[in-house]
């Protein structure tokens, strides 16, 4: 049986839920579950004083549900086990996360999987700023592992990301892929101002038809079938990435930025033009 | 006359196995890439690996849901299989058309290294992607990018799998033999039939009067040489044909060999169905002739 947290107070404070994760709480008495200090404002409380506590976690599965817009960090740091949210969730959800998968029904704030290293995080609805980011002062965003979101995007999503995929259902804000170091963005939407803006390596794939608002610093090679999409395509539907409108003829490929270096590729649908 | 199946066994030896799979656009060129590669590889005895097309695949089986299809490459060691699999990936794969390259086994501890090697062709200019578990090359080339996987998973399979197919009549043996190799091919997964159309005519024996050679024509096979050495063919055969199996598990060996034997023995002009064996001296596997059919062989 999975352990059951229910939100049952209505405080707009922010709530941080650091360490409310599977591998940490699997084999944790009940009492000590209810024990276990949270941040709540400026406060350190027990988690029983805010969540209605049912199950345990034996199975390295922990449901969240109520109002959790205001609760922040939701499974952060996590490495294995598997985390299910019936709503919208606060920010840094599965940041810096290494194992495990994480299932949000609702929308996420900003930093969705920021700095996370492995694992699976799925959100239906739409997400903030900076997914799979790095925090300031770092030099990597995402390493590896896959972020799915259903709905659209804020901006800046992939800053610095090292590898691991990111594929948004819907559209995506300013600077998609910022300073990418490598990996995947893919995007099936609009796209904001300026998409791998720095991009040194990496691959963006610009999806939602019409004009591309790319930077000068990008070059045309041609238009071309890359094979290598039709294997992500069948690994993300396997996943359940379901819903989006895979492009099936040719694509436009950019190369940038030429101005880091230069190694990063941006494709979009044929007849997509730039913007 | 009804045709012997002798009780004696096939002799088979270990060898390390991996599974390519070739996709490209059209079947024509993914069967053009899987014959290429698989050329020059009939026998280790002066090949550097023993491979064959497997099987056609249909576009719902490939990992990028073109046309494909399966080769199997047989080598002495993991290092010996894999310096031949990256240069026949790499010379006869690579250049053909349209073509991608993917692993067809599980990637365990025991895999070899392809497309990370055949990646420094790309001068720079390759692009690496992890997608799900594995990790693929994508390498710059005249008609778009060669998609080539990383590692290359391996198994210890069986190679020296065998049946001599004996008959008075080198056109009707030849026939019946080629009838084997059909049945085996249409209903044996995991095996191959590395020789030309699935079939030696030159089979032999271990070692030779000449100690530079590691093997010399099969004498008790050679009808021309009947009457100045040992022979193992009946009285009145001309001719014989060998079909050499080679598999990635003893099963599916002596599942094809059951086949074989069952096709041959079943054909007009056939005097006998054997098996090459060297007293036990080459390989540690025997298979039993009449064994598999009792077990493997449908009814008559």
């Amino acid at each position: 049986m999975a352990l059951l947290l229910r939100r049952t107070d209505e405080s707009d404070l922010p709530i941080e839920v650091i360490g409310v994760r599977p591998d940490r709480l699997r084999g944790m008495p009940p009492a000590e579950i209810g024990r276990f200090p949270i941040r709540h404002g400026n406060r350190t409380v027990p988690l029983a004083e805010v969540f209605q506590i049912k199950g345990d976690p034996s199975d390295e599965r922990i449901d969240f549900e109520g109002n959790l817009r205001n609760v922040h960090r939701i499974g952060a740091q996590m490495s294995a086990g598997r985390i299910v949210v019936d709503g919208c969730t606060g920010w840094h959800l599965a940041a810096q996360m290494s194992g495990g998968t994480i299932e949000v029904s609702g929308d996420a704030g900003d930093w969705v999987g920021a700095e996370m290293t492995n694992g699976h995080v799925s959100i239906c609805g739409s997400v903030g700023d900076l997914v799979g980011a790095s925090y300031p002062g770092s030099r990597r965003g995402m390493t590896n592992g896959t972020i799915l979101v259903g709905g659209s995007a804020g901006a800046e999503i992939g800053r610095s990301m090292r590898r691991g995929t990111i594929a948004i259902g819907g559209a995506c804000g300013d600077h998609a892929g910022l300073g990418m170091i490598a990996g995947t963005i893919l995007v099936f939407g609009s796209c904001g101002r300026y998409p791998g803006a720095e991009m040194r390596r990496g691959t963006i794939g610009l999806f939602g038809g019409g004009p591309v608002p790319l930077l000068p610093t990008f070059r045309r090679a041609g238009r071309f079938r890359p094979q290598f999409l039709a294997l992500i395509e069948r690994e993300l539907r396997r996943t359940g990435f379901a819903g989006v409108d895979w492009p099936s003829g040719k694509l436009d490929l950019y190369h940038g930025d030429l101005l880091s270096l230069g190694k990063g590729e941006i494709w979009t649908r044929e007849g997509g033009g730039l913007a | 006359m009804i045709p012997i199946v002798v009780d004696t066994f096939a002799e088979a030896f270990p060898m390390t196995a991996a599974r390519a799979i070739l996709t490209a656009d059209t079947p024509a060129w993914a069967e053009t890439a899987a014959r290429t590669m698989s050329g020059y590889a009939t026998s280790v005895i002066a090949c550097d690996a023993e491979a064959a097309l497997e099987r056609i695949l249909d576009p719902a089986e490939t990992p990028d849901g073109r046309p494909g299809c399966s080769v199997l490459v047989f080598a002495f060691s993991r290092d010996a299989l894999e310096k031949s699999l990256t240069n026949r990936v790499g010379q006869c794969v690579m250049t053909c058309p349209t073509s991608a390259c993917y692993n067809g086994l599980p990637v365990a501890e025991k895999s070899i290294v392809v497309g990370g090697r055949l990646r420094y062709f790309g001068d720079g200019w390759q692009i690496s992607k992890w997608i799900g578990e594995r990790r693929y090359w994508r390498i710059p080339v005249m008609d778009g990018e060669f998609l080539c996987e990383e590692a290359f998973g391996t198994v210890k399979g069986v190679a020296g799998g065998n049946l001599i197919v004996m008959g008075n009549d080198p056109s009707r043996t030849l026939a019946a033999t080629e009838s084997a190799v059909q049945a085996i091919r249409a209903r044996c997964r995991d095996v191959i039939l590395p020789f030309p159309g699935g079939i030696a005519r030159s089979g032999s024996k271990v070692g030779s009067k000449y100690r530079a050679l590691r093997a010399s024509t099969n004498t008790a096979f050679a009808p021309m040489l009947r009457g100045v050495v040992t022979t193992d063919l009946p009285a009145e055969a001309t001719c014989a044909y060998e079909i050499v199996i080679d598999g990635l598990t003893m099963e599916a060996v002596e599942r094809a060999t059951a086949v074989g034997v069952q096709t041959a023995a079943g054909q007009p002009g056939v005097l006998g169905v054997t098996a090459g064996n060297y007293g036990g001296n080459l390989g540690p596997f025997h298979i039993r002739l009449l064994d598999v059919l009792d077990r493997y062989g449908e009814p008559v």
